[in-house]
């Protein structure tokens, strides 16, 4: 194999174990039966050499990872063929991804109603305590 | 009568010839006495009689002095083994006492060496797993700017980015182009998805930071025979039977799977 040859695999692989974070994208995967097939899931087993340091330190999507997981277990890929169940899986990605833009959002909020009081009481007059 | 000094098969005990002895002296005593009764009245019937009696007597007497010596010598010997056998004893119980030091030693040894080894295992492991910091933080900066792990501040719904390749990266990248897609096709447009197919124009190819353009070139993915239809060694997870619950819409046929 070409040197050329393996950086397009490299890329490809790359690609497709990150698309694997996409629950539409699995959906789509298991409706047109590509998760029954044994090469596929072969396939699947051999991704899993991106969770390793040297090759996840690429992997712009980390959630992929934990997709691919999961993929291993054959009751998973059964359900993905469900549209509602990868909704679900949409929808819970999406809270779990916004997690800590909402406890960021909910501390700043505690942050500042606490120094509101502070302001409150007048400055005695004396610009010097500042 | 007389003790045999031979070794016999059953050798009498010191008690029993000093009894028997004791008996001796009691019968020829007697014997005497009675002799000497009736010699009051009439004449010895056998002449060296009363001097046989006498000897014998004496013999027995000195018999009896003779086996008392040899019961006070075995007096003796039977303390000495008891006192030796209290001394058996009390090293038996020191040994004893060792054996229990021993074996408590042992035991608190082989924790420590076990728990040694554990340790060593845990220094091992973590420093396989050893990263630079500067990796680490290389790399939360890459996941976390790109909002790839946690959602932008201002994200509310309708925003199109998601902690996923969108449709629009997908089809922009490496595979995207390598698929062809056909223009009817609507191969990665699914329900729901914001971005329908065909709105793509082939001219935009935005250059995604999810792909990388910096491979170093010793960085292969492990090597693997181009045929994936060989069953791997080790089995799948959940070798469960294979129950055909789901209904699907679509005929499964197989199409290209890259």
């Amino acid at each position: 194999a070409t040197e050329e040859q393996a950086r397009n695999r490299f890329q490809s692989e790359l690609e497709f174990v990150q698309c694997l974070a996409n629950p539409n994208y699995l959906n789509f995967l298991a409706q047109r039966g590509f998760l029954r097939e044994r090469p596929f899931i072969n396939y699947l087993k051999y991704l899993l050499y991106w969770k390793e340091p040297e090759y996840a330190k690429f992997l712009k999507y980390p959630h992929c990872l934990h997709m691919l997981e999961l993929l291993q277990y054959e009751h998973f890929r059964k359900e993905l063929v469900n549209a509602q169940c990868t909704k679900f899986i949409d929808e819970q990605q999406l809270l779990h991804w916004q997690h800590y833009s909402r406890k960021r959002t909910r501390l700043q909020q505690a942050l500042a109603e606490q120094q509101q009081p502070q302001q409150q009481p007048p400055p005695h007059g004396n610009a010097a305590a500042k | 009568m007389a003790a045999a000094a031979a070794a016999p098969a059953a050798e009498k005990s010191t008690k029993d010839r000093l009894l028997s002895v004791l008996d001796d002296l009691e019968v020829l005593s007697r014997e005497l006495i009675e002799m000497l009764a009736l010699s009051r009245n009439q004449k010895l019937p056998q002449p060296g009689e009363d001097t046989q009696i006498l000897e014998l007597l004496v013999q027995r007497d000195r018999e009896f002095q003779d086996l008392m010596e040899v019961a006070q010598q075995q007096g003796k010997v039977h303390q000495e083994m008891q006192l030796l056998e209290k001394e058996v004893e009390k090293r038996d119980s020191d040994i004893q006492q060792l054996q229990k030091q021993l074996k408590e030693a042992e035991h608190i040894l082989a924790t420590a060496v076990y728990q040694a080894k554990e340790k060593l295992k845990s220094i091992d492991k973590a420093r396989k797993g050893s990263i630079s910091s500067e990796e680490i933080i290389k790399y939360a900066h890459r996941i976390s700017a790109s909002n790839a792990v946690c959602a932008p501040l201002n994200w509310v719904p309708g925003d199109p980015r998601r902690p996923y390749p969108t449709d629009l990266e997908m089809r922009s990248g490496m595979l995207g182009h390598m698929a062809n897609l056909p223009t009817n096709g609507v191969n990665g447009h699914l329900p729901g998805d914001a971005l329908a197919a065909g709105r793509l124009p082939d001219v935009l190819t935005p250059h995604y930071p999810w792909q990388s353009s910096d491979v170093p070139v010793g960085m292969l993915p492990p090597h693997h025979g181009n045929d994936f239809g060989l069953e791997p060694p080790g089995h799948n997870k959940e070798n469960e039977d294979d129950v055909e619950a789901m209904s699907t819409d679509s005929s499964s046929s197989s199409s290209d799977s890259d």
